[in-house]
């Protein structure tokens, strides 16, 4: 025979109304049989254009647009936001806020890397697994709820501090919380870790080496899990730079990697809120009065649960900014994705969307 | 010839046509709420598939084949087909033959539509027939195999009305039959670490799978004769426990409910596998527990000789 | 670290193939892409991350300059140059995939590119 037969190629169109994708991308698959060839991702079902909308805002009401670009990410767009603004009105907030934006950092960081457990195990069809995840989240969103007054989009932020404070039993509940979330959580990682067909799912699907995941601007726990050491919140935002932690890596560069990254992390936004609290100092204001309006540009870069985040503003000296740009995770992980699609069977296509935590809301500001 | 035990086969017969769907769909709620509470969930009431096949039964039929709706006929009457033979107390390798029929035109059904989601799906059908097959048949073998080690009976047979004769039950001849028929009975109630080519929830790479195409009163026909089928695969557990005396019934019944729940706690307990490990897992199975069994079968029926 | 944020270091429109090329020699990661429509100019960004130290290139053209895509050299570009040709408008010519204008699924073209009644 003189030329190999190629077997049929189909195309599977993948979204954006798929059941294991919890928010609208469409994926073209060109199949070969049960395996991937090519991938052809196309967001843009909900773009909104909240970056427009600085130009009508005033740059203090702006924080509201920022946070609710995305539900899950809220706070932390919101605080990525201020501390641009705040850069370029080198403004420097009190220590209390510093200490507060990281507690719930973290706490956004809990209940986003739950939700997204859930959404894998459910990805794998562990339907016990998923609700077990969900019922711990509840508990971080219950929190949340009473310290800020939202679950989700909390509107705590302002440019140069906070809103409002916490008091001390908040701060007593919020870390009987968290430990309450530890012991909980225990069992959870433990079937994800070793669980024989959660690993057979898991091990060795989407392989994504170190130099690849440069090459392709990976950010976050998709970096990590590809053995990268870094973890922007070592770059002493809020008030990271007093708090004792190590970056966790993995260096299988897998979908498990992943998996074992963000359990690992949970655990350690727990010792965070920990320590946070422990060491939070008692002041009465949280927030300093701000002179005239920003002129200049800065870009922030924020370690959000799903990833590396940018929040470039561009500010010309009146209350109205000239540009804000958000740059998401999930837009940067875009490229390994496609990378990791490639070859895979059709089986592990939801596991890999899942696994570099899609949030295509804050894609599409 | 009619006598009482004629009467009695025709009986069985119309009892399981008549009231398979009823134990098939409270069996599916008492599945769904035990599955609740395993997720600390409350759950639907135990009669909510009744009011779930009801629902579909009374949607518009909307197909793009119309022999879909012929090959899916097909595919019930084959399975209440493979039932009553089973309960009638015929042939046992003849129902397994059915119940092959019938998923073929399953297969058939799925694939008149054309559409990626069905094609993967059915595919991977085949592949889970591949693993069930085998161990269907080698248990129509292993009851033909105890009956032949049994010194109660003068000829070997297949027939279930001779089966349910003996004196013995079969568990003691087949242990490794059974566990294997246990494994597979897991791929054919499309349970979780196997619920590949469709699953009882949408959430899976494949949308619904096989099933996906079928709308309104075609998924209810599809529905209903997995309840047929539930209910006849049922009845061969109990079979491997039925001997002529009247307790050993009680004996199957607890069996059955016991196998039903080991099936809920296994779909509850694992991620759904990619179809390459289900592969290895069912024939490795069926090779070790079936072959295993077999070998002792025929140095056992050799000594009796 | 803390001042990543300000290093902008503007470059003209010829360096920026060649920026970008040695940028990926040194096994920096391209991290974030953008465009800006100040001042009846565009803008663009480019930012090039190395750990924790970033450099971010600026790019000030004309609305009908032509920039050459980065894409083949950087491959996560195409989703930002895509972002930058949908939304602004920005010519960019020779990316890798290039979705023309689809994006995102918008029904007005360039509608970052008007400015807004203030």
């Amino acid at each position: 025979m003189s030329e190999i037969i190629k077997p049929k190629r189909t195309i599977i169109p993948f979204g954006p109304q798929h059941p294991v994708l919890p928010e609208p991308i469409h994926i073209d698959l060109v199949m070969e049989d049960e395996t991937v060839v090519d991938a052809i991702p196309s967001v843009g079902f909900i773009h909104r254009g909240l970056e427009k909308l600085v130009e009508k805002k005033d740059y203090n009401e702006m924080v509201y647009v920022a946070e609710r670009i995305c539900g899950i990410c809220s706070f932390m767009h919101g605080m990525g936001y201020c501390e641009a603004v705040e850069h370029i009105m080198d403004v420097e907030i009190p220590d209390r806020a510093k200490y507060l934006r990281t507690i719930w950092c973290e706490f956004s960081r809990l209940h986003s890397h739950l939700l997204w457990l859930g959404l894998l195990a459910d990805g794998f069809g562990f339907e016990a697994l998923f609700n077990e995840c969900w019922r711990i989240r509840e508990k971080v969103l219950d929190m949340v709820e009473l310290t800020t007054g939202g679950r989700l989009i909390s509107s705590v932020n302002k440019v140069g501090g906070l809103i409002k404070d916490v008091t001390p039993e908040m701060l007593k509940a919020m870390k009987e919380t968290v430990i309450q979330v530890e012991k909980e959580l225990k069992p959870v990682a433990n079937t994800f870790l070793n669980d024989y067909s959660v690993k057979s799912r898991l091990c060795g699907s989407g392989i994504l080496t170190k130099e690849e995941a440069i090459a392709l601007g990976a950010c976050g726990p998709m970096m990590r899990a590809s053995g990268i050491e870094v973890d922007l919140r070592k770059t002493g935002y809020a008030a990271y730079d007093n708090i004792d932690f190590d970056i966790i890596t993995s260096n299988d560069c897998d979908g498990y990697a992943r998996c074992a990254v963000r359990i690992g992390e949970l655990f350690q936004s727990v010792e965070i809120v920990r320590q946070a609290i422990d060491k939070i100092p008692d002041s009465e204001e949280v927030s300093v009065k701000l002179k005239g309006n920003p002129k200049g540009e800065f870009l922030m870069r924020l370690e959000q649960p799903r990833g590396e985040a940018f929040y470039y503003v561009e500010a010309n000296g009146t209350k109205f900014i000239d540009r804000f740009r958000v740059r998401t995770p999930t837009f940067a992980n875009l490229a390994p994705l496609i990378h990791t699609l490639k070859g895979a069977p059709f089986a592990d296509v939801p596991l890999l969307v899942l696994t570099i935590d899609p949030c295509i809301s804050c894609t599409e500001r | 010839m009619i006598n009482t035990v004629n009467i009695l086969r025709l009986i069985a017969v119309i009892v399981f046509i008549v009231c398979a769907p009823f134990i098939g769909g409270i069996l599916d709620g008492f599945d769904r709420k035990i599955s609740a509470r395993m997720q600390r969930r409350i759950g639907p009431k135990v009669t909510q598939p009744f009011y779930d096949v009801l629902k579909l039964f009374n949607k518009e039929f909307v197909s793009v084949n119309k022999s879909q709706l012929f090959l899916l006929l097909s595919y019930l009457f084959f399975v209440i087909f493979a039932g009553a033979l089973f309960f009638g107390g015929y042939d046992l390798l003849m129902v397994f033959l059915c119940t092959s029929t019938a998923s073929i035109f399953l297969i058939l059904a799925a694939s008149s539509t054309h559409t990626a989601y069905t094609g993967v799906g059915t595919l991977r059908e085949l592949v889970q027939m591949m693993c069930c097959e085998p161990m269907e048949l080698l248990v129509a073998i292993g009851f033909y195999l105890s009956t032949s080690a049994n010194k109660d009976f003068v000829t070997p047979t297949f027939k279930v009305i001779d089966l349910v004769r003996s004196d013995m039950p079969a568990i003691i001849y087949l242990p490794g039959f059974f566990i294997g028929f246990i494994f597979i009975l897991t791929i054919k109630f499309r349970k979780s670490p196997f619920d590949i080519s469709t699953s009882h929830h949408a959430h899976q790479e494949v949308v619904k799978g096989v099933t996906a195409e079928f709308s309104g009163a075609a998924y209810g026909i599809v529905e209903v004769a997995e309840w047929y089928e539930q209910v006849m695969l049922l009845g061969v557990v109990g079979l491997f426990f039925i001997t002529s005396n009247p307790l050993s019934y009680i004996v199957a019944a607890l069996a059955i409910i016991l196998v039903y729940f080991l099936e809920i706690i296994i779909d509850n307990t694992s991620a759904r596998v990619k179809w390459d490990l289900m592969f290895k897992l069912s024939w490795g199975i069926i090779f070790i527990c079936g072959g295993t069994n077999l070998l002792v079968l025929e140095i056992i029926r050799n000594i009796n000789i | 670290m803390e001042n990543y944020g300000r290093n902008i270091v503007e470059i003209p429109l010829e360096k920026l193939v060649i920026v970008a090329s040695e940028e990926r020699d040194k096994g920096h990661r391209l991290a974030q892409a953008c465009a800006s429509y100040v001042n009846d100019k565009y803008e663009l960004l480019y930012s090039f991350v190395d750990g924790y130290e970033m450099v971010t290139y600026k790019l000030i053209i004309d609305t009908d300059t032509e920039v050459p895509s980065i894409s083949r050299i950087c491959f996560p570009a195409f989703t930002y140059e895509n972002e930058m040709k949908e939304l602004f408008g920005v010519k960019i010519k020779g990316i890798v995939t290039d979705y023309n204008d689809k994006f995102y699924r918008i029904q007005t073209k360039t509608p970052f590119l008007k400015k807004g009644d203030k």
